[in-house]
């Protein structure tokens, strides 16, 4: 059985590492070709979240159960600088990083349950989960 | 790592093989941005067949290729980008609006070849 | 249970029988029964009372199935749960009234209620989980079905495709159509598909969203799409509603969608000339 799995966020390799991570244990659970796009490219982004903003960090990936559902969830944590207002950063278009701004929105598109926390100079967690269908 | 970039007559040719990572992405933009340069290429393919992953960064990174080598001259046409990875690209909502695309290198080829004879 | 009650019951069973049916005849009509010949009504009427009794001891074990053919048997006859659940009621009602009536227990009639509900307490649970779970399969099989008639994609000429789009769309629909349309794509190796929205009855913001971004997805892997079927009302409510469709050609019918898409792959249709 798949079992969670925890990777450090402290350098560019480890957003590799840790999107490897996601893919084989979606690929495990049984989640299809798309799905597993979608939550290898869920934690790409978090975890390069992490890396920009934080410099270092966690993610954890693990597989849940609820009933006969199966599903893997995602945490990503860090003791970073936060964010002020997440209504902002949950808008299409916004960044701050001169990326695509695609980051936050995007993940919760790619997901089924999304739930972030953050408070400034404290850190940030993020939670998203995807159910097998 | 170093992605391999091969020349045909006036185009450049790349096939993305290996699990792009933040670095080489950006290797690779600049070892193109070169050759075409070097060698005044007048189209680029792009072949992402074997790409399983393209996130928002490296949506950025290919999207500004795109544009760069535009501004050089070279014309770029994306190819084989595979199903799960337009979907998930689609649910991030980056649609890479202006860059042209095919289904594999030898239907990119035949467009570059359309488009520079008009 | 108390032999002194369950004799009584047996003693009295077809009394009990009679009076419980004439009283679920005059529920018939709720119970969508009307349907089916009085022989049948009568004949399930029967295995339903031979069910109750048989649960009178508590011993018996073999009537786990029974219940569970039971309950599968009237839901595939299409009758309500309530012809059980009434049925249930209707007995413990006759049967106390029956019992009353011809007894002198009437001091004993707590312990009579209680040891009644004994019996049929677990029974009316067990008809009820067991109907509910035959619900249950019966909507994941529609399920299953839905997902079958999930748009299939039609080669119609070499690099042309065609997907027609039937039904109303969801976003759990909307997901599997993209990914149909998506596999097919590369399956055919189509330069152009044409999705056909003729059998799509609403085109609200939300299906139009939908529609779009297959177009887009389309595009990404390195074909193009083009809308056709579009009907005057949904042209009125696309524009009404300011959804932007202007990133991809559409047309009103299937077959200026063909022309189109044979133009864009440098072809065309031309009438042979008859020979004399």
């Amino acid at each position: 059985m798949a079992i969670r799995s925890c990777i450090k966020i402290k350098s560019e390799w480890d957003i590799v590492k840790a999107r490897q991570q996601g893919r084989n244990l979606a690929k495990e659970i049984g989640f299809g070709i798309v799905d597993q796009a979608r939550v290898t490219t869920t934690v790409s982004e978090l975890a390069r979240n992490i890396y920009l903003y934080a410099k270092t960090g966690e993610i954890t990936i693990e597989p849940i159960f609820d009933g006969e559902k199966k599903g893997l969830k995602i945490t990503a944590k860090d003791n970073g600088p936060g964010i002020p207002d997440i209504r902002i950063a949950m808008e299409d278009g916004y960044s701050t990083s001169g990326g695509l701004g695609a980051g936050l929105p995007g993940v919760k598109r790619l997901m089924d349950e999304f739930i972030i926390q953050s408070k400034e100079n404290e850190g940030t967690e993020i939670i998203v989960s995807k159910w097998l269908r | 790592m170093r992605i391999p970039i091969l020349k045909l007559k006036d185009f450049l040719l790349i096939s993305i093989q290996v699990e792009l990572d933040d670095q080489t992405a950006l290797q690779f933009q600049e070892d193109l941005l070169n050759k075409i340069h070097q060698t005044g290429a007048k189209g680029v393919v792009i072949d992402l067949t074997s790409v399983e992953m393209i996130d928002s960064f490296i949506a950025k990174v290919l999207g500004e290729v795109v544009d760069m080598s535009n501004l050089m001259g070279a014309k770029v046409v994306l190819t084989g980008i595979q199903p799960a990875v337009a979907i998930t690209l689609i649910d991030l909502g980056i649609t890479l609006k202006d860059v042209p695309t095919a289904l594999d290198l030898e239907q990119g080829l035949a467009k570059l070849e359309q488009d520079l004879e008009e | 249970m108390d032999k002194t009650i369950v004799k009584m019951i047996e003693e009295y069973k077809r009394h009990i029988n009679d009076r419980w049916e004439e009283r679920m005849k005059r529920h018939a009509s709720t119970h969508r029964v009307e349907d089916i010949t009085t022989e049948h009504y009568i004949q399930i009427n029967q295995v339903f009372l031979s069910l109750i009794y048989a649960h009178i001891s508590e011993e018996y074990d073999e009537s786990e199935d029974k219940v569970v053919q039971f309950a599968e048997q009237i839901t595939k006859s299409g009758w309500d749960l309530s012809y059980i659940t009434q049925g249930l009621q209707t007995f413990r009602r006759t049967l106390f009234d029956v019992l009353f009536e011809n007894m002198s227990v009437n001091e004993r009639a707590i312990e009579v209620y209680q040891q009644v509900d004994r019996w049929l307490d677990p029974l009316m649970n067990k008809l009820i989980d067991a109907t509910a779970m035959n619900w249950e399969d019966t909507v994941s099989m529609q399920k299953v079905a839905l997902k079958e008639l999930t748009a299939p994609l039609i080669p119609v000429f070499q690099n042309i495709s065609v997907m027609p789009l039937i039904g109303t769309i969801d976003t759990e629909r909307a997901k599997l159509i993209m990914e149909n349309l998506l596999h097919g794509v590369i399956k055919h190796r189509a330069q152009v598909v044409l999705i056909d929205i003729t059998g799509v009855p609403v085109v609200d913001t939300m299906v139009a969203h939908h529609i779009i971004q297959a177009a887009e997805a389309v595009r990404l892997i390195g074909a193009s799409c083009i809308l056709v079927g579009i009907r005057p009302e949904i042209a009125q409510t696309i524009v009404n509603l300011g959804i932007d469709l202007k990133q991809f050609p559409t047309k009103s019918t299937l077959y200026s969608g063909i022309q189109t898409a044979l133009k864009m792959t440098n072809r065309q249709i031309v009438e042979l000339q008859k020979e004399r």
